[in-house]
């Protein structure tokens, strides 16, 4: 057993240590990654100049432009409210794509490929589309200003794929696993806690990731639902700093700072399983 | 390299014992004291606590308090960190005035203003007061959204205190002509230029056409990455284009008597040919793309010697260069010698037919019309201010570009042809129908005269369809 995990984990090994002689892989990525950190680079170049100046090094710095929006804009407010959205959001979504995904790839119901079918569909409907409808229903519900018609929404929309990937990941865990538990005593929903969900890590990472970058990033629904200056989120700050007739460079640069440095994070914590959940969600599906 | 076959193999005998070493997990972390579904136990937790915290951010609509005191909400349609804090600032100042009555203050990105209104209106979640432009009022009018005020006006003694033709372009919005927007302040379309650079080159700001072409193909200096002119080609190019156009060629509507429109004038394509062939010979390649935003930083970045924006940008662009190296001239006069301006659209306060607080609702707007809120207002963000009271302000002196557009405002011989913003298609045939032909023009595809006519074409047909829907 010890001797076959090994080879399973040398191969990678060997082929980062080739590729790493390799020019024709690395020079490729190494312009690939340039193209994609220039703009980075000239967002925090933006964030920390001081207005009017022209400099392309980072010589003489200020923080005024992060002070301009995180105390003039209100950038405190909307990073907690984006913050709460977000991880409610992502938990929202979580259950309901293990639960959801679990019927989809467990039992075999009537109408379960239509279902399916539907599921993908609602993916072609943009979210402009609905806007007047959700508005409708959440002023009824006393939802409009309220947060919770932030996660409804996010959830909404986020769910359908959420499944469609969470089904698939389970559908790839044997059954035989989870039989074998029923064997040794368990309920189909201890059996579903012990053996499946600590299997589905990776997927729950990238149906998560998903769920709470796709609500952080959400600007239209943030500003119709809300109507109130301390219930908007990170999007709808950043987009007061393009005024009807001015930009504030470096306030929009500072705000993009702010908003992307989670978003990082998130992907810098989360990485390994996330290619993992989206490749055997995707592939093997 | 030997592989093991329990590996390669997916035996049903794997599997089980796959689900016992879980099992076994599952106990060895029980008796570490670990709870095996700590992760289930953790999420529950935090979104016990989300939920408590979102639960907190309930509705808080506006109202009446059981003490009487009235809450209104307003809407500001340019929302952002130069205008949210003197709109606060007022906000206060209005408050301790009327003790009775709170605003809630709501800025709105500008960009997504039109479509927050809208979605408000077909929905049901107006505010009290919001601020608008003469650009979608229209739309909000014709939507029975808003409240007129000329009535309250005119008891108030106000619409004599702004200066007519912003009162005529607000009524010219509305087919009934009523007055639907208490303007506070306007807009004009100028040429922004480099001083530092002009007086190197021993040039005055450009007063005609033929001087502006001239002074342009004079300052740039391609090998220095310096341009005489900066064109914007992208997004907002045609009104641009379109005060340019009338301001060069004189003509003083948009339609004739018969309603055909009058943009392919032939001294109108002139004026097209003759910016089109400025495009990469003193202007930057990457001009087609061109929306303000790339156009002001451009000119901020210090290699465009003129620039035609509006007075909008004033802060950015004596923030970036400086008061000492710039300043700001009226468009040239017509070949005619007429000065003909479009007018920018006017900005101003409504009030939304659905408020419950109409009376508080009005006090605020009044409050923001009067002399002193509109001069702070006007003098902050540099624009023209709508009271007369405020337009002999010593400020109004000292601020050259707006001193220059009030004067080329207020010159007896001055021609103002008003664009159409009362025809519902107008928004749609500037921005997405002929801004791409214009873009077209520049690149050389398409002839100048080809886009006026398709231009004109469209105009005259959406006129016709108006004329004949208010009975004309």
């Amino acid at each position: 057993m010890n001797a076959m995990i090994s080879t399973v984990r040398r191969r990678p090994r060997r082929w980062r240590f080739e590729a790493r002689n390799r020019p024709e892989v690395l020079f490729p990525l190494a312009l690939y990654l340039l193209f994609t950190l220039i703009p980075f680079y000239w967002m925090l170049v933006f964030a920390f100049r001081p207005t009017g100046s022209n400099a392309i090094l980072p010589t003489d710095l200020t923080l005024d432009h992060f002070r301009t929006v995180w105390t003039g804009l209100g950038f405190g407010i909307f990073f907690r409210n984006s913050l709460l959205v977000g991880v409610a959001t992502l938990l929202v979504v979580s259950v309901f794509a293990l639960s959801g995904g679990y019927a989809l790839a467990r039992y075999n119901f009537g109408g379960r490929k239509v279902f399916l079918l539907a599921l993908l569909c609602t993916q072609f409907i943009p979210g402009a589309m609905m806007l007047i409808p959700l508005f409708e229903i959440f002023r009824q519900l006393h939802l409009v200003n309220n947060l919770w018609a932030l996660v409804i929404a996010e959830t909404t929309f986020q769910l359908p794929l959420s499944l469609i990937l969470m089904s698939g990941f389970i559908r790839n865990i044997p059954i035989d696993l989870e039989e074998a538990a029923w064997v040794d005593g368990c309920s189909r929903f201890r059996g579903f806690l012990a053996i499946v969900l600590p299997l589905l890590r990776p997927a729950l990472v990238a149906v998560g990731s998903f769920a709470f970058i796709g609500s952080w990033n959400n600007f239209l629904f943030a500003l119709m639902f809300m109507s109130n200056q301390s219930k908007f989120t990170i999007p709808v700050g950043l987009s007061y700093t393009l005024g009807e007739f001015d930009v504030d460079f470096g306030a929009l640069a500072a705000g993009g700072v702010v908003a992307a440095v989670p978003v990082v994070l998130v992907f810098a914590v989360v990485q390994r399983y996330l290619v993992t959940g989206l490749s055997a969600g995707a592939v093997k599906g | 390299m030997s592989t093991c076959p329990v590996m390669t193999t997916n035996t049903s005998k794997t599997k089980h014992i796959k689900g016992a070493i879980m099992l076994e997990r599952q106990g060895r972390q029980l008796r570490r004291g670990r709870h095996p579904y700590r992760p289930l136990v953790l999420g529950t937790a935090l979104a016990m606590a989300s939920g408590l915290l979102l639960a907190g951010c309930g509705d808080d609509d506006s109202g009446t308090g059981s003490d009487g005191k009235e809450t209104i909400t307003f809407w500001d349609n340019n929302g952002g960190p130069d205008r949210t804090p003197l709109w606060q600032g007022l906000i206060a100042d209005f408050q301790s005035a009327n003790p009775k009555i709170t605003v809630k203050y709501v800025g709105i990105p500008a960009a997504s203003v039109q479509q927050k209104y809208d979605t408000a209106v077909a929905a049901g979640g107006t505010p009290d007061v919001a601020g608008a432009t003469t650009s979608y009022l229209g739309g909000l009018v014709a939507q029975q959204a808003l409240e007129p005020l000329d009535d309250r006006a005119k008891t108030a003694g106000l619409e004599s205190k702004i200066v007519p033709s912003f009162v005529d372009s607000v009524r010219k919005v509305a087919t009934d002509a009523k007055l639907y927007e208490i303007p506070t302040s306007a807009n004009l379309d100028v040429l922004w230029y480099r001083k530092d650079l002009f007086d190197q080159a021993k040039l005055k700001a450009p007063a005609t056409w033929n001087d502006f072409f001239t002074d342009v193909s004079k300052l740039t200096d391609a090998q220095k990455n310096q341009y005489g002119f900066t064109i914007r080609g992208g997004a907002g190019s045609i009104f641009q284009l379109l005060t340019e156009m009338y301001s060069y060629s004189g003509v003083n509507s948009f339609f004739d008597t018969s309603g055909k429109s009058t943009i392919n004038d032939p001294k109108n394509v002139e004026l097209i040919q003759k910016i089109a062939a400025l495009y990469k010979k003193d202007t930057p390649a990457a001009d087609v793309n061109n929306d303000f935003t790339k156009m002001v930083a451009q000119f901020g970045g210090g290699s465009i010697a003129i620039m035609h924006h509006n007075l909008g940008s004033s802060a950015n662009n004596v923030k970036a260069l400086g008061a000492d190296k710039v300043a700001a001239v009226p468009l040239p006069v017509a070949v005619s010698g007429t000065r003909t301006i479009v007018p920018n659209p006017v900005d101003g306060l409504v009030m939304f037919k659905a408020s419950k607080h109409k009376d508080a609702a009005w006090k605020f707007i009044e409050f923001i019309s009067q002399k002193s809120s509109n001069s702070t207002w006007n003098k902050t963000v540099g624009q023209i201010p709508a009271n007369t009271e405020v337009t002999s302000e010593s400020w109004v002196q000292d601020q050259q570009p707006v001193r220059d557009a009030l004067a080329a405002i207020n010159e007896s011989g001055t021609v103002s042809v008003q664009a159409p913003y009362y025809l519902p298609e107008f928004s749609a045939i500037t921005k997405t129908d002929m801004g791409p032909l214009f873009q077209k023009v520049l690149l050389g595809t398409m002839t100048a005269q080809e886009f006026a006519d398709t231009f004109a074409t469209k105009m005259t047909e959406a006129q016709a369809k108006y004329t004949k829907r208010v009975g004309g």
